[in-house]
Order: C-alpha cells, then sequence, then structure tokens
C-alpha cells in the first residue's frame, strides 16, 4: 500500500481510538461513533485490520444475525483463545471497525486474530470485494417492512454477489428456498436444516417471500410447512428442492435440547445433543446454524454444549428478566419477526400477559401499517394470554389492531410511557412478554434490568 | 347471522397486496359484523373471470409499478362493465396503485407510460423524490351531505396525480396528490380513490362505516348503520391529528359520526 494511505489509515486508528476512549470514560458504550469517525478518515483501515485475521466468521441474513453471531461467540471464544466480536449489532461497515479498533495496537496491528462478526446484507458485498472471510452463515432471507417490492430480489442479489469468492465456506439454512437457493451448485457449501421439528398441520396466514422457484418461476409444492416459507419444498419442475441438509436438527415438543446429526457426502456421521437456553423455533434455526459452525471450525460438541449453558441472549433477543414478575423481551420490528415471536410465546403453556412497545421513528420504520399483517388470529386460536398492554408512540395502533383482531377491549390498555410498562405489568405469578419496537428496546431493558436486579 | 350479506372482491390480493390491506378488510368485516351484516370477502387471483354481478363492493390495494401493469392489463376487457358499475354506485375502494390504476396512465420517471383503466379522468406523472409520511385531511362534502370530518393516515408515493374531480379532501398535513394543490385523493359517487394506504380504514371508522353504507345501498338493503364505541379509533385518530399539530386547525370538524 502507498506511504499516503498507510498515514491516513494510521491517523484514522488514532482518531477512532481518540474517540472510543472518550465515550468510555463518559459511561457510554461506543457501538458505532468510533468507527464511523475512523472510516470517514480512511476507508483502508477497515480492510487493514480485518486482513489481518486469521479466522473470521461473517454472519449475515434477514432475521437472527445478533443472535447466531452471539450463540457462535459464545462457542468459539474462551479465555485461551479469545475471539473479537460486533455483540450489539452494530453491522454496518463503521460498527465493524468499531469493533476491531480496541484490539489494534498503536501501529494497527490486531493483537486478537479471529473474529465473528454480524454484517449487514447490504454491507456484504462491499467488505468481500476487499476481504474473504473464512466462512460465510446466511441465515434466511425475509422481507423487512417498507418499499417491499424488489427487496427481496436486491437482497438475495447482494448476497450472490457477496459470498462469489472462491474458497469461503458458506453456511445456509436448507429449509429457506432463498437461502438455500445461494448454495445450489456451489462448491464449499454446508446445509443446515430441521429434519424433524413439531410444526402444526394448518396453514397459517402469514406473508410467505420465498414461495416461487428461484429458477424457473413455478410456485414451490411443500410437503411440510415449518413458518413463514422455511419447509420440505420442491420446484414440480424438478429442478429445485430443499437440500439435504449436512447438520440435521431434530427438535421434539416440549424439549429444551436440540439433537444434532452430521451428514458428509450423505452419510451419517456423528449425533449429539445440546441444551437450548433459547426461547423459540426460530431461535433453534439460529442455534443449529452456530452449532453448524462451531463444529465446521473444529469445536467439539462438549465445548459446544458446555458454552450453550453459560450462554446469555443479547438485548431483546428473547432475554428473560426474572424478579417479582417474570419479563421476556423481545425486539419486533417486521411481521415475519413479530410472527416467529408469537409463535415462541405459544408454546409457553402458562396463562400470561403481552406488552407490545411499538415507535415509530425512523428506526423503527416511520410506517406502522406492518403491524397489520402480523398474524394476531393465529394467535389468540393458540394462546392463553389474559391482558393486552400496548405502549409506545403508536400505542393505540396497535391497540387497534388487536381488538380488530377479536380481543375484548377491556382486555386492552394503554400505557403512556415506557416506564409505565414495568409498574402496570406488575404480577406476581403472571409472566409478561414483551415485544418492542428498536428504539423502545434500550430504554425498556433498563427498566427491566433496575426491577428485576 | 342474519341474511343481510355484503359480497366484497378483493382484487389481486396476491400482487396488489402492498401494505396490509388486511387491515382494511378486518375493519369492513368486523364493523359489518357488530351490525348483524355478513360481509363475505373473495379473493380475485390473475385468471380468473372477474364476476362483476356478483360483488357489492370492490377493494383494490397497492402494488408496484410492475405489479400495476399486470393486473391494469387483466382489468381492461372489463372497462365497460366497471365504469357501467361506477354510475351505478357501485363502491370501489382504491388505494395507492389501485389508486392510479383508475386514471389513464402512469407515467414512469423513464417516460413509460403503464396504461390506466380509464375509468376517470384522471393521470399520475413522476416528482423529484417522494411523498412519503403521516397525512390528516379534511373530508370534503359529497352528495349534497356534509362530511365535515378529518381523515388520517400515512402515504408513501412517488407518483403525482391530477385531476378535476371532487378530491377525498383538503390536505390539513401532508402531501396529498400531488404535493402541489393541497388536495388528496379523489371520490366520484361510491368511488373513493386515495394515496392513504394500507390501513386508512382502523383510525378512519366513519370512512369505514360509509363505505358500508354505500355497499347496502348498491345491493338495495339501505338501512342506518347503529354507533359502534368508536373510543379507540377515535383516540387513534386525534392522536395522529396532535402529532401533526393540526388539531387546531381540525378543532372545527367534529370528529364524531
Amino acid at each position: 500500500m502507498n506511504g499516503i494511505k498507510r498515514v491516513r489509515s494510521l491517523i484514522a486508528l488514532w482518531v477512532g481510538r481518540g474517540v472510543l476512549r472518550t465515550l468510555q470514560l463518559s459511561g457510554r458504550r461506543g457501538t458505532s461513533l468510533p468507527g464511523f469517525i475512523a472510516n470517514r478518515i480512511s476507508v483502508d483501515l477497515l480492510f487493514d485490520l480485518l486482513a489481518q485475521l486469521e479466522t473470521s466468521v461473517v454472519v449475515t441474513g434477514t432475521n437472527g444475525k445478533t443472535t447466531t453471531s452471539a450463540l457462535l461467540y459464545s462457542m468459539v471464544s474462551s479465555q485461551s483463545t479469545p475471539w473479537i466480536t460486533n455483540k450489539d449489532g452494530a453491522n454496518l461497515a463503521q460498527g465493524l471497525l468499531a469493533a476491531l479498533l480496541p484490539h489494534a495496537t498503536l501501529f494497527g496491528k490486531m493483537r486478537l486474530r479471529k473474529a465473528v462478526l454480524e454484517v449487514d446484507e447490504a454491507t456484504l458485498p462491499r467488505m468481500t470485494e476487499r476481504f474473504h472471510p473464512t466462512m460465510i452463515i446466511v441465515t434466511n432471507v425475509f422481507r423487512d417492512q417498507l418499499d417491499r417490492y424488489g427487496e427481496v430480489d436486491h437482497a438475495l442479489a447482494m448476497l450472490r454477489r457477496g459470498i462469489s469468492y472462491p474458497g469461503i465456506q458458506l453456511i445456509t439454512n436448507a429449509d429457506d428456498p432463498l437461502a438455500a437457493s445461494l448454495g445450489i451448485n456451489r462448491e464449499f457449501t454446508l446445509f443446515y436444516g430441521m429434519d424433524e421439528c413439531p410444526t402444526d398441520l394448518e396453514m397459517r396466514n402469514e406473508v410467505r417471500d420465498g414461495a416461487f422457484c428461484l429458477l424457473c418461476g413455478s410456485e414451490l409444492q411443500y410437503t411440510r410447512v415449518i413458518y413463514g416459507q422455511f419447509g420440505f419444498y420442491t420446484c414440480p419442475t424438478g429442478d429445485f428442492s430443499r437440500p439435504r441438509p449436512d447438520y440435521a436438527g431434530f427438535l421434539q415438543a416440549d424439549s429444551v435440547a436440540l439433537t444434532v446429526l452430521s451428514r458428509t457426502h450423505g452419510k451419517d456421521v456423528e449425533q449429539f445433543s445440546v441444551q437450548a437456553t433459547v426461547l423459540g423455533l426460530y431461535n433453534y434455526y439460529n442455534l443449529l446454524a452456530a452449532v453448524a459452525a462451531a463444529r465446521t471450525l473444529g469445536i467439539s460438541p462438549a465445548l459446544i454444549a458446555s458454552a450453550l449453558i453459560a450462554y446469555e441472549a443479547p438485548l431483546g433477543r428473547m432475554q428473560v428478566y426474572r424478579g417479582q414478575t417474570e419479563r421476556i423481551l423481545a425486539l419486533i420490528k417486521n411481521p415475519t419477526g413479530a410472527n416467529s415471536i408469537l409463535r415462541a410465546i405459544e408454546s409457553d403453556m402458562r396463562t400470561k400477559r403481552i406488552c407490545f412497545a411499538i415507535n415509530d421513528a425512523d428506526a423503527d420504520g416511520r410506517d406502522v401499517s406492518w403491524l397489520w399483517d402480523i398474524d394476531v388470529e393465529s394467535f389468540l386460536l393458540h394462546s392463553a394470554c389474559d391482558q393486552y398492554f400496548c405502549a409506545g408512540h403508536r400505542a393505540l395502533d396497535m391497540a387497534l389492531r388487536l381488538a380488530y383482531a377479536g380481543v375484548p377491549r377491556d382486555q386492552i390498555h394503554i400505557l403512556h410511557s415506557l416506564e409505565e410498562v414495568v409498574f402496570a405489568t406488575q404480577s406476581e405469578d403472571t409472566p409478561v412478554y414483551v415485544l418492542s419496537t428498536y428504539t423502545a428496546l434500550y430504554p425498556l431493558g433498563t427498566y427491566l434490568r433496575e426491577v428485576s436486579s | 347471522m342474519s341474511d343481510r350479506v355484503i359480497r366484497l372482491a378483493h382484487l389481486f390480493p396476491e400482487l396488489l397486496n402492498l401494505y396490509a390491506d388486511q387491515g382494511n378488510i378486518a375493519v369492513l368485516k368486523h364493523r359489518a359484523m357488530m351490525r348483524e351484516i355478513d360481509l363475505q370477502v373473495t379473493p380475485v387471483k390473475l385468471g380468473t373471470k372477474l364476476m362483476l354481478e356478483s360483488y357489492d363492493f370492490l377493494l383494490l390495494g397497492g402494488g408496484s409499478d410492475r405489479e400495476q401493469a399486470i393486473v391494469g392489463k387483466e382489468l381492461a376487457p372489463y372497462r365497460a362493465e366497471l365504469q357501467q358499475a361506477i354510475e351505478e354506485n357501485m363502491p370501489i375502494l382504491a388505494i395507492c396503485g389501485g389508486y392510479q390504476l383508475l386514471g389513464q396512465y402512469y407515467e414512469l420517471t423513464s417516460g413509460e407510460r403503464i396504461p390506466g383503466m380509464h375509468l376517470v379522468d384522471m393521470v399520475t406523472k413522476p416528482g423529484k423524490g417522494r411523498l412519503i409520511g403521516n397525512i390528516a385531511i379534511e373530508w370534503m362534502e359529497q352528495n349534497g351531505v356534509s362530511k365535515e370530518q378529518s381523515i388520517v393516515g400515512f402515504e408513501n408515493h412517488g407518483g403525482r396525480t391530477y385531476h378535476d374531480y371532487q378530491p377525498l379532501g383538503k390536505v390539513l398535513s401532508g402531501h396529498g396528490n400531488n404535493g402541489q394543490d393541497h388536495l388528496e385523493g379523489l371520490q366520484y359517487k361510491a368511488l373513493l380513490g386515495t394515496y392513504i394506504h394500507g390501513p386508512l380504514l382502523p383510525k378512519n371508522p366513519h370512512v369505514a362505516d360509509a363505505l358500508l353504507l354505500h355497499a347496502l345501498t348498491y345491493r338495495g338493503l339501505y338501512d342506518e348503520l347503529n354507533p359502534l364505541d368508536d373510543q379507540l379509533e377515535w383516540e387513534a385518530h386525534e392522536s395522529v391529528l396532535t402529532d401533526l399539530r393540526v388539531t387546531s386547525m381540525a378543532n372545527h370538524i367534529k370528529t364524531r359520526v
């Protein structure tokens, strides 16, 4: 690299580290800002640092990036071999840089050489253009909330470009036709999928994104629907069907253990079980993805299992706050994600309360139409929930959504501030699920931590 | 259930479902049910014959440019029939892409023109940037009946629409048809077109009831609709007005039916 670029990159490093230090001294988290500023000074710095990594795993996809990264990080990182990760989900270039900066010396040498990095789908191709990670995990491909037209096609095109370099190990979801399509006829691809899992027989009224064959456009036929577009699918013309997973998951109803069967060249190789400390079917997919990646990296089943016992879920990914009232906090940002969480809540047979905290700031999406795409009706048929609370700037929109789904109006309570969530939902014997959009998540996490400690 | 039935055709839900049309349908169904009216919804999919005489009410949702073009072609053979139904006061709710489709054409930034259905004399042209955000309008008088009420919602459209019909309302805050003349939507007989997308009806129960009345009348079952407990609906409605700081402007507008 030429001298000027090298100097710029070093200055960026020093400024970034300075900003990080200042933020830390004032007690802030510094998940993005140091990276943002450093990246403005030099776009090369990120790649200078990335290039020094010996092992790097990138986790991308629409939903489940943060949980999958956190699970994998807990499996691969130990005191003797620490890894780097962007654990707060800052997954654009600036967030990646902010995660790497603290581990670089003043001369730009990386002290740690292994990383699990969550990367946004749009950032992926820009990253892999210059840096080829060891492994890329694609969790799933769904449409997000706003401006949906072309979004799935666009996301797929970016992912396809991002993984297009030879030698990168791809690990992707066999049950999601969109994610699986990325691995068809590609070298160095491993698939994971649920060979067995509890599903219900009825077709739910969900938004399905991947129901068409990407090769010929025919409507895919499903012998089994798991959720969203996940399932056992095949194209009627025979050019595309669910790949046989190299890491197959077996999940029994009412069991907290996930059994994993690994196959090489179609032959069963080994089988082991891990205790799952996550909630919800969609989280078992994240767990299976992380296990497949960890096992491919050579981590033993025993180490994977012990890591899971100590695992703590990241903020808003169904972590549990115990206390006088048990509360479970989950982030919702699109209909598929919200539906997955409602399905997870259904599997909790206790009578429960649900609180929705819905904001419409830029980071949440200004348009709250998507609330009407949440399949509340199916949830009402399957679950025992006796009280609903609605908080946030769009509390009333959510209240109307519930009312028109058939929730009796006297069971719907409007809360006027986020703090009220803590007091209004207080109950000794009824757990409360708190479903929150992005900007309400951090304040809620703080309030819930305070009352549970 | 009584023998009072309204038959709603949801046109091409597989293409025009961009923004939660099921929200509008859920509201119509529920409000009908509360009046012991059975609202039957039939999704009419691409390739099936549209038997117009089997319906009392049409819903045309929002879609992308590409999908609008497909629907435009699909509906072209029904143009004369649809025109006659509109003249006979058949209620049609057309939203966003569905609204643009009612006119002569929708011109894209590339200059390409997506032909519309020519049901109303209206054109949609490209403009700089999209018109996005919360919107509040004053529902304008229609058919001699004063409708001095507000309508609130969310708009998100690139096209600018121009016509000389009675608009749905005057823009109190937001962009409306074209961002210039402060008018939003269109109403002609029982046809209602608007850029207020997706869940238009939950926060505007008066609009939902007006459409239900149109459908009852079209079916020859005219009746008054008994009032419902709409406290939550109006609170949500007011909350948008407050956010947009148009409460004072809208103060003279009585929001209760």
